[in-house]
């Protein structure tokens, strides 16, 4: 018996090695982790259980009979994020620089099934070359299986990407799919054509890290999230992320205790606005005074700047907010904010995490640029995800909400549930002077009939009484009060409980 | 006693004017400029009136707007503060024609010692040690260099109304000279519409050191003594403290009673200041300047002779007599005064603008600490006047312990939003040198000479930054641990071995949680930590090993930024494998930017002194931006040449925005 469990270690020691101490060096040397370090560092401490560890390829082709290598290039199994059970498969490049083959494939369609048994999270830590060429569509296949379950996980348990090394052709399209999408800087990358293929057919030169490294992907295409440093960095804050995250569509959020009272007021919310419209103020800064300790987790915050999404907690659970972000084109809805919230407002709903939104919109982006793109279309999204979403919706306004942009910002009309404004809140079809502009379009040569026209309309609607008059909202708040008067709604509506029809699925326009 | 008075200034001394006139059971008229209108001194005031736009030349210098705030209220007296009209004869005249009071001197006191080339010769008079100088009209640069060779070099070029290092030059050869005497007499003009300068020696190895004088109309005076305001950067005082660890019994007499002969010579009435430069080698002391008004490091004074100048102020402007001689003028402890300025000192001490998102200032003891602030949390830092948010005045029986107090008060002050130079006060106040006591106005340019870096700053324990950090990790990972949802009997152990990293030093701890704190072991000793810190809050208060600490720490993904005695620290706390692979981590340089010229500062592009195409040396002037009033000139870093010119004059720049590119 010993002598078999001496066999067993020494075939667990050669399949932990991976491709061999020499590419384990040759990682290092490249700043990048190997596929088993990062799951040490991912998962608690001893709580990684690894599956299929001496699953091999099957290929004969091209000499590769010769060349296998217990476990064929990834590392999958599951453990725990601060006790909470995940799934997780890690790519290994120096296995065939972590080229997928079929039994790869294999490998992690098994904890992807697993996964969706259970109801727990799949995270994804990718590092490869590509298809297995060897195998040639016996690989393909193997991508598809693993497309056709991420399609099937959406929405059910939650599916986090990070890329940690190149990721290129159709693999890009497995991450894609997936919730999250993190990259860790300078080493990794991720495109459909990579630069040679891109010289060849449009001659446009380009490095690897411009056409698809990770600022290009977090400030300019916004395929992924966040960026971080590092690969330590980058799994510290993915333990951190995975916290505020359900397991699955089954559950609640996560609640983790806080000192930080639900009563707390901040006097200096009551000077945010500026007294002149005109003039931007940082939206995040009332984020992270009303928020839990000040602990705002931002995603995309290079991308659509416009725009502010991420998580936080309120008196512990997690809640995920949305706010126009007056500092950057004034805080307008165009094509690429309303695509960015419209999917983080999805994927909370889908996962039962209330939405706090802060609105302070002039409206939606004007110009052909924007028109041509399809604003039409795209600013639907967000309106479809609002007008859909059936998790707790608090709102509050702080100063714009014009036209219908101030429908689309989780309006009462679109099942918003508790509607607030501050003081400052402007509810309107547009601004007093645009109004005016119009509405006394004969009077528009005499300045100082105008002037008394847009004194009349401010007085009349640029204020949060006429829509409070209507019952669009709730009640005008004091700015200081903002975060207990937000902990007491969602605690109000923590039981929320409201379905929308059964169909097959809706038609979001896409 | 007055009933009513206006004051006809701004900020912290607006609100420390108020305090002392609400304690005399005196009304009080706040004036202010339109971006003031929610400012903490119109919020304290009684009542107050807007006197028109942000720039102080349309508001809060135009002597006509406030006599008028002052007949509409019915105000009696008005309290100048300093800067603005404090020193504008031609204002105390006319509030004196209308009947109202100049909480200050006389008009004639005011003109006599407001022009330096009057006062000169005033002191001369009244057998005051001057400095070597000539006072009379400069015709034009080329004269200036004809005199500033007759005196020898260095010289110093100074506007006749100048004032806090505002039109001051330094020259030490021609060129200079030619040069100080063109932009010095540009400034002056455009500050104080008056472009007389003049020229005289440069003191070296120079200590500022300034008497403080209180008259009444009925020819009475004291000097309540000296104020040490050597510690300065670019002429600006950073820090005040009063007695002077320079200043002996004898020379304190000396001074004093030559300020007060000053005094008695233009009949002064109030609280006025004569500035002396005192050379370090010799003791010898010159004549600079008289201020004719309230200073703002009064406050070190008043801690240090329980006086309250500007109750005294206000007396003495109603007419009353002084209520003390010289005889009970006594020095009791030591005070020290720290100029919070909202500027960036790992940029150069920039101007910083903004929003004070946070501004939590240490809390006042009676005679122990106080804070003079004019700002709020959730105010704006507007970039219209002067930097100075608020003043930090520390109390101890010696200068030592009111060092130590400055240290806490320093560690305590919390501003986020806008940058302060609290860091480098912090560091100052361990710095060696200053400790010492022996320092003269160079300091600062000779001790930092590349700027300054927290990072470097030495600190005494650095056993804090370990201790601390790794007692808050651990509590981070105990809340982690409680998270819902976890896999029954497969919850989150939390480890009790850690690492923690620090640079390129590491040291082994193992953290215990004990009742209300952590036990932390590193080696054979134990540090016993206690705190009442919360998750989220900068501030982290507690004792370590009974020994209390206070210090600010940010945590920022692995990262806990710690702020402790001017010392920055970057700490991670890991488990020894994380610590392990962290090692593995490339180090990661900064992007090479010294081909651009950035811009170091929010402001106004004034001018780009360079074409696309030119060659430049180092050295030589490349834009000028303006903030905050000042002109800063963006000189060339090395020799190279203009490839692109990006930013336009006019443009409204952000920090970092590029001006021009090199090749």
């Amino acid at each position: 018996m010993h002598e078999i469990i001496r066999q067993l270690d020494e075939k667990r020691q050669k399949a932990r090695l991976g491709g061999g101490q020499k590419r384990i060096d040759s990682q290092h040397a490249k700043g990048k982790l190997t596929a088993r370090e990062r799951i040490e560092l991912l998962l608690d401490e001893g709580s990684f259980e690894e599956w299929d560890m001496f699953k091999e390829h099957r290929c004969t082709d091209f000499g590769m009979g010769a060349e296998a290598i217990p476990g064929d290039g990834v590392v999958t199994g599951y453990g725990t994020v601060n006790g909470r059970l995940v799934f997780v498969f890690s790519q290994d490049f120096t296995v065939f620089g972590g080229s997928l083959s079929e039994t790869h494939a294999e490998k992690i369609c098994k904890v992807m099934d697993h996964a969706m048994k259970v109801g727990a999270p799949v995270i994804g830590l990718n590092d490869s070359g590509g298809a297995r060429i060897q195998e040639g569509v016996d690989s393909l296949g193997g991508y598809a299986d693993v497309f056709q379950r991420n399609v099937m996980a959406s929405g059910v348990i939650p599916q986090i990407s990070m890329i940690m090394g190149p990721c290129a052709g159709g693999a890009v399209y497995s991450p894609s799919m997936t919730d999250f999408i993190f990259m860790v800087k300078d080493s990794s990358y991720m495109f459909v054509t990579g630069p040679e293929v891109v010289k060849t057919v449009t001659h446009e030169e380009v490095t690897a890290e411009e056409l698809g490294g990770a600022v290009t992907h977090t400030s300019k295409s916004g395929v992924a999230d966040l960026a971080f440093e590092n690969d330590v960095e980058a799994l510290a804050q993915l333990r951190r992320f995975i916290d505020f995250l359900p397991l699955s569509n089954r559950e609640k959020p996560p609640v983790r205790p806080t000192a930080d009272s639900a009563d707390r007021i901040d006097e200096s919310l009551d000077t945010l606005v500026p007294s002149n419209a005109n003039q931007p103020y940082d939206m995040k800064e009332l984020i992270t005074k009303v928020v839990d300790e000040g602990d705002f987790f931002e995603l995309q915050p290079d991308y659509a700047k416009n725009i502010l999404i991420g998580f936080g907690r309120m008196e512990g659970q997690t809640v995920g907010f949305v706010a126009n972000q007056p500092l950057v084109l004034a805080g307008c809805l165009d094509i690429k904010s309303s695509i960015k919230a419209a999917r983080f407002v999805r994927f909370c709903d889908a996962f039962n995490i209330p939405v706090v939104t802060f609105v302070d919109v002039p409206g939606f982006m004007p110009g052909t640029s924007q028109e041509y793109g399809g604003i039409i279309k795209h600013g639907a999204k967000l309106l479809y995800a609002y007008a859909e979403c059936t998790v707790p919706k608090v709102t509050v306004i702080t100063r714009k909400a014009y036209g219908g942009a101030y429908d689309v910002m989780s309006s009462k009309h679109l099942r918003g549930d508790v509607n607030l404004a501050w003081p400052s809140a402007e509810i309107a079809v547009m601004g007093p002077k645009g109004a005016v502009e119009i509405i006394f379009r004969e009077e528009k040569n005499d300045p100082e009939k105008i002037a008394a026209r847009e004194a009349e309309y401010k007085e009349k609607f640029a204020n949060p009484f006429v829509a409070a008059h209507r019952g669009f909202i709730d009640d005008v708040i004091m700015p200081h009060n903002t975060r207990k008067r937000i902990c007491r709604s969602l605690a109000m509506l923590r039981d929320k409980q409201l379905d929308n029809p059964w169909r097959k699925h809706g038609n979001i326009p896409l | 006693m007055f009933k009513k008075i206006l004051i006809a200034n701004r900020g912290e001394i607006a609100c420390r004017v108020i305090k002392t006139a609400r304690k005399m059971g005196i009304k009080t008229v706040a004036v202010y400029s339109e971006a003031d209108k929610d400012a903490l001194f119109v919020d304290m005031a009684d009542e107050s009136v807007c006197i028109g736009p942000a720039a102080s030349k349309e508001s809060y210098l135009v002597a006509d707007k406030i006599i008028a705030a002052c007949k509409q209220t019915g105000a009696e007296a008005v309290h100048p503060g300093y800067g603005f009209l404090s020193e504008n004869a031609e204002f105390s005249r006319r509030l004196e024609e209308q009947g109202i009071k100049f909480i200050g001197p006389k008009h004639y006191s005011i003109a006599k010692m407001g022009d330096k080339i009057e006062s000169k010769k005033l002191a001369i008079e009244a057998k005051v040690n001057t400095i070597p100088g000539y006072n009379d009209p400069i015709a034009g640069p080329e004269q200036a260099v004809e005199i500033a060779k007759g005196i020898g070099y260095p010289v110093m070029i100074k506007a006749s109304a100048g004032g806090g290092g505002k039109g001051l030059r330094v020259a030490y050869n021609d060129q200079e000279a030619f040069e100080g005497f063109s932009s010095c007499v540009n400034e002056a003009r455009n500050s104080f519409g008056d472009d007389r300068v003049f020229i005289e020696k440069y003191v070296l190895e120079p200590r500022h050191i300034e008497i403080q004088v209180l008259g009444d109309s009925h020819g009475n005076y004291v000097y309540l003594n000296e104020r040490d305001c050597s510690i300065q950067r670019r002429h600006q005082k950073v820090i005040e403290e009063a007695p002077s660890p320079f200043v002996d019994a004898e020379m304190r007499k000396a001074m004093g009673e030559q300020a007060v002969a000053l005094a008695r010579a233009v009949n002064y009435e109030s609280a006025g200041t004569v500035e002396f430069v005192v050379s370090g080698a010799t003791k010898e002391f010159y004549f600079l300047e008289m201020n004719t008004r309230l200073q703002v490091e009064h406050p070190v004074t008043e801690l240090i002779t329980g006086l309250d100048l500007v109750e005294q102020m206000i007396r003495v402007a109603y007419g009353e007599k002084l209520p003390l001689t010289q005889a009970d003028v006594k020095i009791n402890g030591w005070a020290m005064e720290c100029r919070i300025n909202a500027e960036d000192p790992f940029r150069g001490f920039l101007p910083s603008t903004g929003r004070l998102v946070k501004f939590q200032p240490p809390a006042e003891v009676d005679g122990l600490v106080r804070v003079d602030t004019g700002v709020y949390e959730g105010g704006e830092i507007s970039m219209y006047y002067d930097s100075m948010i608020a003043k930090l005045i520390t109390h101890g029986a010696n200068r030592d312990q009111a060092i130590e107090r400055m240290r806490e008060a320093l560690n305590a002050f919390v501003i986020r939003g806008i940058n302060s130079n609290i860091p480098f006060q912090a560091a100052l106040m361990q710095h060696p040198r200053f400790m010492s006591g022996i320092f003269d106005t160079s300091f600062i340019a000779k001790e930092y000479p590349q700027g300054f870096d927290a990072s470097l700053v030495p600190h005494d324990d650095p056993m804090v930054f370990v201790t601390v950090a790794a007692a808050l990790h651990r509590a981070f990972e105990d809340r982690d641990a409680e998270i819902s949802g976890q896999m029954p009997g497969h919850e989150r152990l939390v480890g009790d071995d850690y690492t923690v990293v620090r640079g390129e030093e590491r040291t082994l701890v193992n953290v215990l949680p004990i009742e209300a704190g952590y036990e932390v072991r590193v080696g054979s000793e134990c540090f016993v930590v206690h705190t009442g810190w919360q998750f989220g809050e900068i501030l982290v208060n507690g004792t370590i090993n009974g020994r209390p600490f206070t210090l600010q720490m940010e945590r920022n993904g692995l990262k806990y930024r710690i702020n402790h005695n001017g010392t920055q620290a970057n700490v991670m706390v890991m488990s020894a494998r994380w610590a392990e692979l962290q090692a593995l981590m490339p180090v990661k340089l900064p992007p090479d930017m010294s081909k651009f010229l950035l811009s170091p500062m929010p402001g106004l592009l004034r001018e780009v002194a360079v074409s696309e195409g030119q060659e430049v040396k180092a050295g030589e002037k490349l834009a000028v931006i303006e903030a905050m009033k000042m002109e800063n000139v963006l000189k060339a870093e090395q020799d190279g040449k203009v490839k692109k010119v990006v930013a336009k004059p006019g443009a409204s720049l952000a920090v970092d925005e590029i001006i021009v590119e090199f090749e």
